[in-house]
């Protein structure tokens, strides 16, 4: 499926559709607010990119829309303000991400796929943290290709931390995910299936590294 | 003397003028009252010399007869003392008198020849009354009435006497109710005024739409409430272009560097990129960190506004870890484990303690830890293992484009002075300190809530 980009600058429109082709995305471009419109209305796209600043009308008022239709398409939005009531209004009208300008375009890209593997939306259902592969259909775990049998709290886990690879999960949404609302959690719990993770994936020559950042949560990351 | 306080003057002036009138308005109510009795008394005087003269006859011998009733007798009586009468002719000769002397009660005044008030001594007491001339055939006799004044009619003396006992006191506690009323009066005139100046306390950078009320106020403030407010419509335009400048600024600026920085990203070859790619990210640091602060400065939190603080670290030391990491070092959230809430903007706090948390990695040692500590009581400490502060740089650490080393690229010194001007604005004091083990602890206190 395509990704829509609606930037009104046209070079820096013409060098994310180059950078999204290279990485494998079919895109297309519209420069107001009003062509944006149209199109969403006649194809499905994978995700929108959305300025803020457009010549005819405000960004935010095409985001309002969509979330008024019920539409799940994933929107990330990119913005020039920084500000703080820019990225509140932004958020609260439906946006999934935003990146305040400049940013990397792996950056750009990472997110961009983040929320293309959200539940519910389409793209390869396989995560990747240097050799070690997870496909979210299968739930099965690989390390260079060779199928690892994890128990299911370790794969949940797995699981959790490769979505969002780059990122610190906290970890009370490691402990929600898994053990659900069930009740009493020992305090110990979620550390306790860290780090048997942490030795398996070790065992096994993968070489990714499951950070602990004290106090908040878990990042998963390839090993230097 | 001047003062502050138009109530103030007012009462003062009120005052000085409440002890001047209450000084001279009984004196000079004493003096009406004293020639009112004075008149009476000659009024009297004159109808009894009336009364004697009636009696008075002159006879065709020549001679004067003076044929008193007994009712008038008995007023003139030595053994009554109050009145006395004489009646003298031309020569100065006494004709008849109630007193048993030949000397006449006027004696020598020269004004006793005409109709006049006169007083004399007699003994110890004084004497007042009148001489009133009778003619009769081309002879004229005067008659002198008066009245030993030490036995005068007891009422009028006792008014008069006790006048400021009795009477004069009155004027000072009805002087004083008079400015207690004023103080009254100009407390209710002044209420509009002190009401539009507590509306004045609520304006600020984030409530520049509110205005002063104009209908309550008396005619003669309004200008100028009307001046202010009009001052506040300027201020408020000034605002809004320079927020509107900040969001032109930040899309003028921030896009040239996203597609500088899109086009580096989509090139092939990384090797040349990586340093042009540190510079842009250094520049867009600046950029960022300009707006932020002029967007800062024309920022006011709205007071029911309140953040979890240990939740805002939580998301820094979330947002920074993949950056510490990167770089060998590690970020830890110690302290309180559930919310701290906190008056302020989350977005707000996030930005100072993120500028803090960045620095602070920037900073500390390879492979040491950067702490967000939490307290209880509304205080974030942000303490990394670097080289930590000089006692001479406390003071410029804060200041707008101040750096230690100013060859160091990427950075403007930017980072600090936002931190305070968030603080400034959330009410929260900064202390930077030195750890025991070397680094810096740079510590927020913010006002906690409940």
């Amino acid at each position: 499926m395509r990704l829509l980009v609606v930037e009104d600058n046209e070079q820096l429109a013409q060098l994310l559709t180059k950078g999204l082709r290279a990485a494998g995305h079919e895109t297309d471009v519209l420069t107001t607010a009003g062509d944006a419109r149209s199109a969403l209305m006649t194809t499905r796209y994978a995700a929108l990119i959305l300025d803020l600043g457009l010549p005819d009308e405000d960004g935010l008022s095409i985001l309002r829309e969509i979330r008024h239709r019920n539409d799940p398409l994933p929107v990330l939005v990119l913005t020039a303000r920084g500000g703080v009531h820019d990225r509140v209004s932004g958020l609260r009208s439906g946006a999934d991400d935003y990146l305040v300008k400049p940013f990397a375009f792996e950056e750009l890209l990472a997110r961009l796929e983040a929320l293309m593997r959200r539940p519910g939306q389409l793209l390869g259902s396989s995560l990747h943290v240097a050799n070690l592969t997870f496909d979210t259909e299968s739930r099965q775990a690989y390390v260079d290709d060779k199928p690892q049998v994890l128990s299911a709290r370790e794969t949940a886990v797995l699981e959790l931390l490769m979505r969002r690879s780059g990122h610190v999960v906290s970890k009370k949404l490691v402990e929600d995910h898994i053990f659900g609302l069930s009740g009493e959690v020992a305090s110990n719990a979620v550390e306790v299936y860290v780090h048997r993770l942490r030795k398996q994936l070790a065992e096994r020559g993968a070489k990714v590294e499951i950070h602990t950042v004290r106090g908040v949560g878990y990042l998963i990351s390839k090993s230097k | 003397m001047r003062f502050k306080s138009i109530f103030a003057w007012i009462i003062f002036l009120h005052v000085i003028a409440v002890v001047i009138v209450s000084v001279f308005m009984p004196l000079a109510l004493y003096w009406l009252l004293s020639r009112q009795t004075d008149a009476l008394h000659d009024r009297a005087m004159r109808g009894q010399a009336d009364a004697i003269a009636h009696h008075l006859v002159l006879q065709a011998d020549g001679r004067w007869t003076l044929d008193l009733p007994t009712s008038l007798k008995d007023l003139y009586s030595e053994a009554y003392g109050r009145y006395v009468y004489s009646i003298v002719d031309e020569r100065g000769d006494v004709l008849f008198s109630s007193l048993n002397e030949s000397e006449p009660i006027f004696p020598s005044d020269p004004r006793s020849r005409s109709l006049a008030v006169l007083e004399t001594r007699r003994g110890d007491d004084m004497i007042s009354g009148v001489s009133v001339p009778k003619e009769s055939d081309g002879r004229t006799v005067w008659i002198q009435v008066a009245e030993n004044l030490a036995h005068r009619d007891v009422i009028i003396d006792d008014i008069v006497a006790d006048f400021f006992k009795s009477v004069g006191w009155i004027t000072l506690p009805i002087l004083l109710l008079l400015l207690a009323s004023d103080i009254v009066i100009f407390r209710g005139a002044l209420r509009p005024l002190l009401r539009a100046s507590e509306q004045a306390r609520e304006i600020s950078p984030t409530r520049t739409d509110v205005r002063l009320p104009v209908d309550a106020i008396p005619n003669e403030i309004r200008p100028l409430v009307m001046a202010v407010n009009q001052a506040l419509d300027r201020l408020e335009a000034g605002f809004r272009v320079q927020r509107e400048f900040t969001a032109d600024a930040a899309h003028e600026l921030r896009t040239p560097l996203a597609i500088l920085r899109t086009r580096l990203d989509t090139l092939a070859d990384r090797r040349v990129t990586d340093e042009l790619r540190q510079d842009i990210e250094g520049m867009g640091r600046v950029v960022g960190q300009l707006l932020d602060i002029a967007e800062l400065d024309t920022l006011v939190i709205d007071p029911s506004e309140k953040a979890d603080l240990h939740g805002v670290c939580a998301e820094v030391a979330a947002f920074i870890g993949p950056l510490a990491l990167a770089k060998g070092r590690d970020i830890a959230l110690e302290g309180a484990q559930g919310p701290i809430w906190i008056r302020g903007n989350p977005d707000m706090l996030h930005r100072a303690i993120r500028n803090l948390a960045e620095n602070a990695i920037h900073h500390t040692a390879e492979g040491t830890t950067v702490e967000l500590v939490v307290e209880p009581d509304g205080t974030v400490s942000v303490r990394d293992r670097g080289p930590g502060v000089h006692d001479n740089e406390r003071e410029l650490l804060f200041r707008r484009f101040w750096r230690r080393d100013r060859r160091r690229a990427g950075s403007a010194g930017l980072g600090l002075s936002i931190v305070q001007r968030i603080a400034d604005v959330h009410g929260a004091s900064i202390t930077v300190e030195n750890r025991a083990g070397g680094g810096a602890s740079f510590s927020l206190r913010f006002v906690r809530l409940g």
